[in-house]
Formats: structure tokens, sequence, C-alpha cells
């Protein structure tokens, strides 16, 4: 029985072993690579054979998620996806999709496309032409910050490239999104009359720290104030699609594609690793 | 009406206000513009409506959790309402009277792992290094960044815990690590641009001064590191910045000499970064007693006329007392009975060293141990007492040596070090010296404390604040040293407290492990 045991306890350990020296070796990145070509093919593959429960181009579906949508996803690398498509999702309703491997990269390369930051995509426009109209025409740069140069009432957009998808970098520009923490348009009114609009840059219930138009910071404790009114609009307009020329407004959109000062660090969210 | 406008004069309004010259000269009172408070490092303060007579009624008046923290080395600095605090690759600014946060800044990537000890101000901007070696310039109310600038190479091994100092736009940077057999540099940069103005090279490269000081090559992995922030005297527009330890630590054979500039207080013109002189504390040191400890600038009348002196408890188990302009040694007394490899200094200041007295293949018990007399933690002045208030640590080591080679990349390169005395208690305690004769005028021991935990603060109220190790942040009278206030953090303290003042209420505050905590009177309107 002792020996018995033994022999367990060493199998455990040896397996282990295994798993971590596993664990050292490369994931597969997809052989096809990530071009337009591979792309486009893999977008014409999944609509073709993934829609009976995904939705048509990375939407939901009836059965089964949207593979775009703005969420954590538990497969991000190539390898993970690959593998949950070749093999399925044991415990779902996802199936082995029964493709050839090369078919299945095609797929690969579309879903991570989706998913992939504005900055990862070689969008088509004249950049320099585009930071004309950020500085220009567009009126970004009274709010917008990029590189140190800029106003500061809006958030910063070194990165941006790299922190917004390109559909959501068009949305920012062009649909009335609610405004983000630290960026809430608020009207307060001092114990004395004294009106000031700007945004907060932290409120509770007992204080308000407000970043002024002219790009002052006031400093209150709820007391001190009459009123606080919230505006419930963002101050980023969000018609540039009207008031820019459609060329205008795609070079302004490859510019801020290319700003990615500091890459977010995908992998110390998870990326190229399966499941949490 | 009365309190509607009493309401209306409270709130505060701040803005890029420019930080210059003029206000970082003045006297340490409602703000706390850089780590050592103000440029002549004292960390005494002005402010007095916490005082002797009230202290008992200090309470936390809020408390503000740095995410992922644990222990914090970092001095508040508080401009414009705003407090600014750090840690490795982050800031975090805070609504000073609140606690609550208006931005925080996170590297990414972050490369090593290193503390970080606070920021400096400078116009509108708020400046910090980074553990890859980046000093990162950020708009001080919205904490844009607006420029980074690299001065040193991360991956040779070096990184940047010192808060920087500011001085007529210049922002001098330093480096660790003297442990790795890095070669110490001290930075000047451009506050605009962020382009290097000059440097300093703390180990004479060949053909410059002191280069002999260093037998063979050892010159190249010699260590003397600026890990700590300095001062600076406006009159003689002169920077003094300490020095740390020689490598390898504790085998002085393969570094004969005295090697300079290590374990030395250098003294530099702030335009050229020209060294005027310097005074090295621990010739050939081999216990790794930095000089890193920081130099406080006092104007007095010393020996019948207006001196301008530079105190300084060294790690080496001396309080030394120099003439600021000269550089020439004044005064040195012993600051720990525990003191046993020199039996005291020349009339210039040099150890006599008790022979014998150094690593040993077999171990050699010296006192102070390598942690040293004291250490880095914050000492601090009070004009009113004449005292200086640093921590001492009574302790001795058994130290040894061995042959390590140095290895290009970072690595420990100490040759071995020191183990406690197994006959010796270590014990830790807050020290008030005659800052002209080095006199012990008071003791408080840090009771069942083991190490130095953090700094020191003197203010006008007739108060000594003080951060225990195991957590305790106590006020004691400057003249007594009795304690008048205590309360249990339960954290462990590595950092300085400070204090500053908004709309007539003065807070004091620290960095206490995980949290920066901000204390005042307790008000019952």
């Amino acid at each position: 029985m002792g020996t018995y045991r033994l022999t367990i306890r060493l199998l455990c350990w040896a397996t282990m072993f295994c798993f971590a020296v596993l664990a050292q070796v490369a994931k597969p990145r997809n052989p096809l690579g990530n071009g337009i070509e591979v792309v486009s093919q893999g977008h014409d593959l999944y609509n073709k054979s993934c829609t009976a429960c995904h939705g048509r181009d990375g939407t939901q579906g009836d059965r089964a998620p949207a593979l775009g949508a703005a969420r954590r996803y538990f497969r991000l690398s190539d390898a993970a996806i690959f593998y949950a498509i070749k093999n399925g999702i044991p415990g779902s309703a996802m199936p082995a999709s029964g493709l050839p491997d090369d078919d299945i990269w095609r797929v690969v390369a579309y879903i991570r496309n989706i998913r992939s930051t504005a900055s990862d995509n070689d969008v088509p426009g004249n950049v320099q032409n585009g930071m004309e109209i950020y500085q220009g025409k567009g009126k970004c740069a009274s709010c917008h910050m990029i590189r140190g140069q800029g106003g500061l009432i809006g958030p910063d957009l070194s990165s941006i490239g790299a922190q917004l998808t390109l559909a959501q970098l068009r949305d920012a520009l062009t649909k009335a999104i609610p405004p983000q923490e630290g960026y809430i348009p608020v009207e307060v009114t001092s114990r004395a009359g004294q009106v000031i609009k700007g945004v907060a840059k932290n409120e509770d219930p007992f204080s308000i720290d407000l970043l002024d138009l002219s790009g002052k910071l006031h400093l209150f404790t709820k007391e001190e104030l009459r009123s606080v009114v919230h505006q419930p609009e963002s101050l980023m307009p969000h018609n540039l699609d009207k008031t820019l020329s459609p060329t205008e407004f795609q070079d302004l959109i490859a510019m801020l594609s290319r700003q990615a000062r500091t890459k977010i660090r995908r992998e110390q969210q998870g990326e190229n690793e399966v499941g949490r | 009406m009365t309190r509607a406008f009493g309401f209306f004069l409270c709130f505060v309004a701040t803005s890029a206000a420019q930080i210059g010259e003029k206000e970082l000269r003045q006297p340490l009172s409602d703000n706390w513009y850089e780590y050592n408070g103000t440029y002549d490092s004292r960390r005494h303060s002005e402010l007095k409506q916490v005082n002797t007579g009230n202290v008992r009624s200090l309470v936390p008046s809020w408390i503000f959790h740095v995410p992922n923290a644990s222990r914090l080395q970092s001095v508040p600095v508080v401009a414009n309402g705003i407090m600014y605090v750090t840690q490795e690759n982050e800031i975090y600014a805070l609504d000073a009277r609140t606690g609550r946060q208006i931005w925080d800044y996170h590297r990414v990537p972050a490369y090593q792992r290193a503390p970080n000890r606070g920021v400096a101000i400078w116009g509108d901007k708020v400046y910090f290094t980074t553990t890859d070696n980046y000093l990162v310039a950020l708009n001080a109310v919205t904490g844009n960044v607006i420029w980074e600038s690299k001065f040193a190479e991360y991956k040779d091994g070096y990184c940047s815990p010192a808060a920087p100092l500011i001085v007529k736009g210049k922002v001098i940077v330093g480096v660790a690590f003297g442990d790795r057999g890095l070669n110490g540099i001290l930075d000047a940069l451009d506050a605009t641009t962020g382009e290097i103005l000059w440097t300093l090279h703390t180990i004479p490269r060949p053909g410059e001064p002191g280069n002999e000081t260093w037998s063979g090559d050892s010159w190249k992995a010699a260590g003397g590191d600026t890990w700590l922030t300095g001062s600076y005297d406006p009159e003689l527009n002169l920077l003094y910045w300490p020095i740390g330890n020689p490598s390898p630590d504790f085998n002085g054979d393969v570094r004969k000499g005295d090697n300079l500039y290590s374990d030395s207080v250098v003294a530099l013109d702030l335009d050229t970064g020209k060294m005027k002189w310097y005074f090295q504390f621990t010739p050939h040191d081999t216990m790794d007693w930095d000089a890193a400890e920081i130099p406080m600038l006092i104007d007095a009348v010393y020996d019948g006329k207006p001196r301008k002196l530079l105190a300084h408890a060294d790690r080496n188990g001396f309080y030394y007392l120099l003439d600021r302009e000269t550089g020439k040694f004044l005064h040195g007394a012993p600051i720990v009975k525990k003191l046993n490899w020199a039996s005291g200094l020349t009339p210039e200041g040099r150890p006599i060293r008790i022979p014998g007295m150094e690593p040993s293949l077999k171990g050699t018990k010296i006192c102070p141990n390598s942690f040293g007399a004291t250490n880095w933690i914050s000492p601090t002045y009070n004009p009113e007492t004449e005292y200086v208030y640093f921590v001492a640590e009574e302790g001795c080591g058994v130290a040894s040596k061995n042959t390590e080679a140095f290895r290009p990349g970072g690595f420990q390169y100490r040759a071995t070090g020191d183990v406690p005395a197994p006959d010796e208690r270590t014990r830790v305690f807050v020290r008030a010296i005659d800052m002209k004769t080095g006199a012990l005028k008071w003791e408080q021991e840090r009771a069942a404390a083991h190490n130095f935990g953090g700094g020191l603060l003197s203010t006008a109220g007739g108060l000594i604040f003080s951060a225990d190790f195991e957590g305790q942040f106590s006020a004691m009278d400057a003249r007594t040293g009795r304690i008048l206030w205590h309360f249990n953090t339960g954290q462990k303290l590595s950092a300085g407290p400070m204090t500053y003042s908004m709309n007539g209420k003065q807070y004091v505050a620290l960095s206490a492990g995980s949290d920066v905590i901000s204390f005042s009177l307790f008000d019952n309107k």
C-alpha cells in the first residue's frame, strides 16, 4: 500500500513537472499571419461557418455570444482561439468546427482583427493632414493633449490608438457617448452665488474637485456649495463626420489610430493565456 | 449670513499656478514642495496650530489607500491644495483636504522593483523618476504626461528611487544601486525640455582628480551611488549631495585607497556641476556605510561669528559639523555608544581607525553594524532648541568578506556582509543632540523596533513627529523628548512625516505602509 501511494505521489510530481515544462514552450502563432487578405478570407469563412450560432460580423447570435464586443474574453491568444474552433469547448454548445486547419487560422485572424485596437490596423489616410485637422478645423487640441501639446479639459490622446478599437474611435467622434469618470460636466454654484462650469475630477457625497474650462482646478467640500448640477452629455462634440469632409474625417481617424505612446500591456491582462 | 460668507471664503481654487524659485525658497509653512521640505533639508515647519498644548487632540482626517502598496517610502508633496504621493512607477494626486483622488499615473511597462520616494514640483508640472530611469514630467493638475527623458540604463541594473530636487529649472536626479558595482552619476536635466545639462561621475574616471584613490582598475565597478535627495544653498549656488558606499561593499582588498567620492558629501556648482569641495566621512569603507544621510544646512553663530554650516549624522557612527562654504571640518562627535572601529576623529575629521576592525574571512565584530548608526531616514533640525534630531541604531554585526567578482548586468557585488552579533541586542532610538557640540540632549527608544522605521519632522509647535517601524506614529516634546501623543497606524512605517496647512487648518501626514494618513486637530463644530 505504501509503495502504491509513493508511486501515485511520484506520478503526480512527474505530471506537474511536465505541465511546468510545457508551460514554458512557446504557443503556436498564426502561420498565415494577419494580413488584410487573410482577415478578409477569415471574415467570409466566419460569416458562412459560424453564424448558425454567433451573429454575423462578430455580433451576438441566437445561440452564442458576440466575439467582437468590448468585453473580457477567456480565449485571447491565437493558439487558444484555434484550439476552441478545432476541438470545440467542452461543457458548452460550441462544437468542433470540422474546418481544415488553414481555414481555422483564417477565422482566427478575423476574430483577432475585430478585437484589435485601432493602432493594430494600418488605417488608411493622410496622417500629417489628420494632425492639421486635429489642431485646426477639428478644434480637438483646445481640449485634448497629444505628447505634451494641447488642452487639459479632455482625456490625453497620446495612447488613444492603443486604447480603443477602430470602431470605438469612430464612435467617439460621431456618437453621443456618456462622459467617462473624470470628465463628467458639472455646474456648481457656491454659497455666495458664484457659478463655475467644468468637469468633475473627483466627486463623492461630501466633496467635489472641478477642473473649470480655463484649466483651473477648484477643490470644494459640498458644504461650500449651494448646488451641484450634472450635465448628462459629454463636452465632446459628436458630429465630426458632418463638420469635416469624408477625407478630412478619415485623415483624422488615421492620425488618432497611430497615437500609441504607451502600448497597453495586454499580456498583463491575460493575453496569450487560456482561461482565467 | 456670516456662516454662508465663511463657506464662500473656504473653498480652494488652484490651477496650473506656477511654482518657482520664490516659492521653493520660502520657509516651510502651508505647502511642502519637495522631499526634504525645503532646500536646506531641515524638515522644520513654521506651522504651530498643532502644538505641545493640544497635540493630544490630533485625529485622522482621512486615509488614502495606495493600491498594491506595502512599504511606502514616499514623502507626500503638497502644492496648491494637491498632495502627490508615489510608489514605484505610480503617482497619486489627492485633494489634500479630503484625500480624494484627482488623478493617477501608472507607467506601463514598469521595469524592475525598487521603492520610490516622491515627486518634485516646478512651474505647472510634477516630476518623478521611474525604475527604468526616466524622468517624467506631468501636468500637475491633470497628470497628462508632457515629456519623459531617459538618464540611465536599467538593463545595466540602475534604477532611480530618490525624489528629484529642482532648482532654477534644473531637475537633479540620481541613481542606485551601489551594492551592484554600478558607478554613480548625478544628472541635471532641463525642467522644460528634459535635456541632460551636466553629469557628475561620482567615481572619478582616469585623468580626473580622485581616480588615484582606487587601486588598479577597481574604479570601474565601484558604486558611489546617489540614491537620496540632496540639499541646496541659494546664496552660494551650491548643491550638497550625499554619495553612497564603494563596491564591493565588504572586501576592501581589491580597491586599496580612500575610494573617492564614496561615502562623501560633495558641493557642486548648480550651473556647471563642477565640484567646489568634498568631504569624505569614511575613507576606504568596508561596512556599506553610505553617506546618503541627508545633509542639513544651518546658519548659526559658531566660534563667535555667523557661519554657514552643514550638519550630518553619518552611518559610520559620528556626527559632523562642516563649514559649507569651504568644506572645512569644524567639529565631530560619536552618536552611538557601540562604536569600536575608530577611536575618534583627527582635527581634519578623518576617522582614527583601530587596526583589525574590518571584515575578515572568519568574521569580525564591528559596531555599528552595516545598517549603520543611522541611515537614510530623514533627520530634522529645530532652530529654537538648536538640536539636531535623528534616528539612531545601537547594534553590532559580525562582518566577513570573500573574493566575489563583479558581474555586469546588475548583480549584487557586496563580497559578503554581516550578521547581527549574537551577544548584542539591536536597539533603535530617536536622539536629540546639540547642533554645535553633538552632545546628547535626550533620547527616546523606539521600543521593540528592530529596524530604523520612518523619519522625523520638527514643527514650530514645539513638536518632533516620529514614525517607528512597528507602526506607532508619535509626537514628542522637542525640548525633552517626552511623548505627548501617539497613534497606532497598524502598518510598518518607513517614510518621513510632513505637515501642511489648508484654509487655516494644519495637517500632519505620512505614508504608512500601504496608506497615506492625514491628521488634524479634532473639530467638533
